[in-house]
């Protein structure tokens, strides 16, 4: 039965083939760029570490300038990163089963003399020995270091992937030595490729920036006196004019998270840093009220507007878009159905109950949606190529991947059907007689 | 005129004609309201630089080992780079103007904390500085050779004591009195403002404070170094190019203690910072060109398939006396009234979104010009839409009429 009323819709659509080609085209765009803003959307809204939501928290003290708050517009936020020796207090803390405290930092990489290639600048990261672990961070070759390494500042490095290919051409460099700002640095781990979107370990540092190009222990920054290479910003007014002096300033620079287990836990360390807070308050720091916070991935993404407000109007607009599609079908449908009302007429006449007149036309306004989702999976694949030239670094994250696709036929034949219900509707209550009386 | 018949068939098909309405009025939305965010992100993007942009590169250069010298290796870059032809001048720069990086500081006509309020953008230079950039003085003078500081801690918050402000930072700080003479100062520093400029955009285009900048005269401790290079119109690339090379570490002669990590132009810088600006407008054009080309072609579907089915009707008519033209305007009418009742509708929807739009994602409210407009293009569209199926209908003959199926 399915068959025939297949063969018949197809036939019916093919009597009016430029109607069949506006109603097929309308849905096809208005699907294509749904799912290109929706896709885009959801790359900026993901949460790279969903699977480990409940236990990791990024840390945060509300130490900023009594006067003011860190946000104007957002007064309930304290600053997004810690001042050196806050987070060296709590690091101290071993409340938390892990636990990490990291910067970004500049270094120039001499890779070995035989391999010719010229030193070049890389950002790293400064960190402790948990950042590999916590974050479920793939290695290609080795692995991260230990405590021993963070505690005697050890001079290893875990290198990317990008970087492993530039200064070794991809092989396994684990154990050779490279030279980071004139000094030898001993070469432990290889990531694999790791791209987190957002990059939500550090979303001050610009949230879609690509992972840092090398990763070594904390402490070096500290013992080289480096320069944080990420925002640094300040309020205290306080004479600096040494690498000691910024140290101990009020400065914020130091991202924090900690893994936590447990409610139990998490209400430990929050207790933890608000009694380390009260402590600092009687030394006379941190002059504004409690604001202290533990936050899970997914909320902090949230606080700090990972998602471009540019992307959720688009969307909207999009949604609206396809809307003002449907509209068209369903006037095109309406027409088209009460058009053949005299067939449908005739048909009821001859026997044929409402109910088959409304699959047959239900049918054809299926194959109308499925035809406009796969028009619009092809359109939103060319919308995203034209996405890719519009967002340089995002290259392999806006493809179209198997969920989108799913839900392109979905949102096709949805909306195919929901334009379908009421111009199938009106055709049914067709009275035979009225049209046979005409013929 | 025959309105009335007019109205009457159309309510015969309410539904149809809602439909087409509805489908008019929320094409005007989102037109108008794109139409709006389009502009804006435009004038944004137009802003003018206040410098020599099209003529100006940047170089950046990192030092290493114990070997490296910030002090001599700027030294030794600022003479080659001078030395090149087609170099009108160059000078070292801590940060690049509307690249998304930079410092700003606090600054105020007295030193109390109410009122170092002003935040402006910073950036240091040498005395070649202001022509490098491009930038006119208006007032006072530029800074001279021994007044150039440095500091080879890169941790000192050391202040100048002279700095040139634009002009939209003299007036934060002073109102209209003459800034030139005046002492600024930030929390524990003062300097004396020796020249007034030109207005030039600072460091984050997305930044209320952009324009405030404020010239002071240094150059920064290392290892990292910058340049601003300007080069003689037409020359740029070229100059990109040689600079590159003759800085880079391929280069036997040059300095081996560093790494130039890129040399770019500020056509570039400009373009990446307003890549997300650029972007929404590259998407709502594509946007409101699918939408009003949906609506269009839905209107001559529409419009077409009435024809069709009211071909004998038509030749009724024209049997009993109604011309081409009566037949044609028929149609016109039809759809104007449709139309019009569709623009109504999608201005109060359209200044709704707008509302909406404004309050929740702190967008500028929707200028009623850019309404308007679009009721005007959607009443155009709609007839030009309306007049190729009205045409194929005048061309009904009226024997038609007299035919039975």
């Amino acid at each position: 039965m399915l068959a025939y009323y297949c063969r018949i819709a197809i036939k019916s659509l093919r009597r009016n083939p430029m109607l069949t080609a506006l109603m097929i085209g309308a849905i096809a765009v208005g699907v294509g760029v749904c799912i290109t803003t929706l896709t885009v959307y959801r790359l900026m809204s993901g949460n790279p570490m969903e699977a480990r939501n409940d236990v990791l928290y990024s840390v945060t003290l509300d130490s900023w300038d009594p006067n003011k708050p860190w946000r104007e517009e957002h007064p309930e936020l304290p600053p997004p990163e810690l001042t050196y020796r806050d987070a060296q207090a709590l690091y101290n803390s071993d409340i938390p089963d892990r636990k990490v405290m990291m910067r970004k930092a500049s270094f120039v990489v001499e890779a070995p003399p035989k391999s010719g290639v010229a030193p070049f600048l890389v950002t790293g990261r400064t960190t402790t020995k948990d950042f590999f672990g916590m974050f479920n961070v793939p290695f290609k070759y080795g692995s991260g270091w230990d405590r021993a390494a963070d505690d005697a500042a050890q001079m290893v490095v875990v290198l990317s992937k990008k970087t492993n290919d530039k200064a070794f051409g991809g092989a396994n460099s684990v154990g050779q030595t490279v030279r980071l700002d004139g000094h030898d640095f001993k070469v432990i781990g290889v990531l694999d490729e790791w791209a987190p979107t957002p990059l939500f370990y550090d979303l001050n540092n610009g949230a879609f920036n690509e992972i840092e190009e090398l990763f070594v222990p904390y402490g070096i920054g500290t013992q080289f006196e480096m320069q944080s290479s990420g925002n640094t910003n300040c309020w205290r007014d306080q004479d600096i004019n040494n690498f000691q002096d910024f140290l101990n300033s009020d400065c914020v620079w130091i991202q924090m998270w900690v893994e936590l287990r447990g409610k139990e836990q998490a209400e430990a360390f929050q207790q933890f840093i608000d009694n380390y807070v009260r402590e600092q308050k009687s030394l006379g720091r941190f002059e504004r009220p409690l604001n202290n916070h533990l936050r899970h991935p997914d909320e902090w993404l949230k606080v700090n507007e990972a998602v471009e407000d540019d992307n959720r109007v688009l969307v909207g607009l999009s949604f609206t878009f396809l809307a003002v599609c449907l509209l068209n079908m369903i006037g095109l449908l309406l027409a088209k159905f009460l058009g053949a009302a005299p067939l449908v007429g005739l048909r009821r006449a001859l026997g044929a109950s409402k109910s088959a007149i409304f699959q047959q036309h239900l049918v054809e306004v299926g194959v109308i949606g499925l035809g406009g989702g796969l028009l619009g999976i092809a359109l939103a694949a060319l919308g995203l190529w034209g996405v890719r030239h519009l967002y340089e670094s995002y290259d392999e994250l806006t493809r179209l991947d198997f969920p989108m696709l799913l839900t392109a036929i979905g949102i096709a034949v949805l909306s195919g059907l929901l334009a379908g219900f009421y111009p199938t509707w009106r055709v049914c209550r067709v009275q035979p007689a009225a049209y046979l009386k005409t013929q | 005129m025959e309105l009335r018949p007019i109205l009457s068939a159309m309510l015969r098909n309410k539904t149809g004609a809602i439909l087409v309405g509805l489908q008019i009025a929320l094409t005007l939305a989102v037109v108008a309201n794109s139409v709006a965010i389009i502009m804006t992100r435009v004038e944004k993007i137009g802003r003018p630089p206040g410098i020599d942009s099209d003529n100006l590169f940047f170089v950046q250069s990192y030092g290493f080992g114990p070997n490296y010298n910030q002090r001599s290796t700027i030294d030794d870059d600022l003479r080659l780079l001078r030395s090149l032809p087609g170099v009108v001048s160059a000078s070292p720069i801590s940060q690049i103007p509307m690249s998304g990086g930079g410092s700003s500081t606090n600054l105020g006509p007295e030193q109390t904390r109410e009122k170092v309020t002003i935040n402006t953008n910073h950036f240091s230079v040498d005395e070649h500085g202001v022509e490098t950039l491009g930038v006119k003085l208006v007032e006072g003078r530029n800074f001279t050779q021994s007044e150039i500081q440095y500091n080879p801690d890169p941790n000192s918050s050391e202040f100048v004591p002279f700095v040139i402000l634009n002009k939209d930072a003299a007036r934060a700080i002073f109102g209209t009195e003459h800034a030139v003479g005046k002492t600024v100062y930030d929390q524990s520093h003062s300097a004396v403002v020796i020249g007034v400029m030109e207005n030039m955009l600072g460091s984050w285009v997305g930044w209320d404070k952009l324009t405030q900048v404020m010239l002071t005269p240094r150059i920064e401790a290392g290892p990292l170094s910058r340049y601003v290079v300007r080069a003689e119109p037409g020359r740029r690339d070229a100059l990109m190019a040689e600079v590159e090379q003759k800085l880079s570490n391929s280069n036997s002669n040059s300095n081996p203690n560093r790494a130039i990590s890129w040399v770019k132009s500020h056509t570039q810088i400009k373009e990446r910072s307003y890549r997300a600006d650029s972007r929404m407008v590259a998407f709502l054009g594509v946007l409101i060109g699918l939408m009003v080309s949906v609506t269009a072609l839905g209107i001559v579907g529409l419009a077409s398939f009435h024809v069709s089915v009211r071909r004998k009707q038509i030749g009724t008519r024209r049997a009993v006396g109604a011309r081409r033209v009566d037949i044609i305007r028929y149609f016109m009418v039809e759809n104007w009234l449709l139309t019009t009742g569709g623009v109504v509708a999608g201005s109060v929807l359209a200044f709704a979104l707008g509302q909406w739009l404004s309050s929740a994602y702190s967008l500028p409210r929707l200028p009623p010009m850019y309404v308007v407009g679009g009721v005007v293009v959607l009443w155009i569209l709609g007839q030009l839409a309306a007049f190729l199926p009205a045409r194929r209908a005048a061309a009904i003959p009226p024997a038609i009429a007299t035919r039975t199926v």
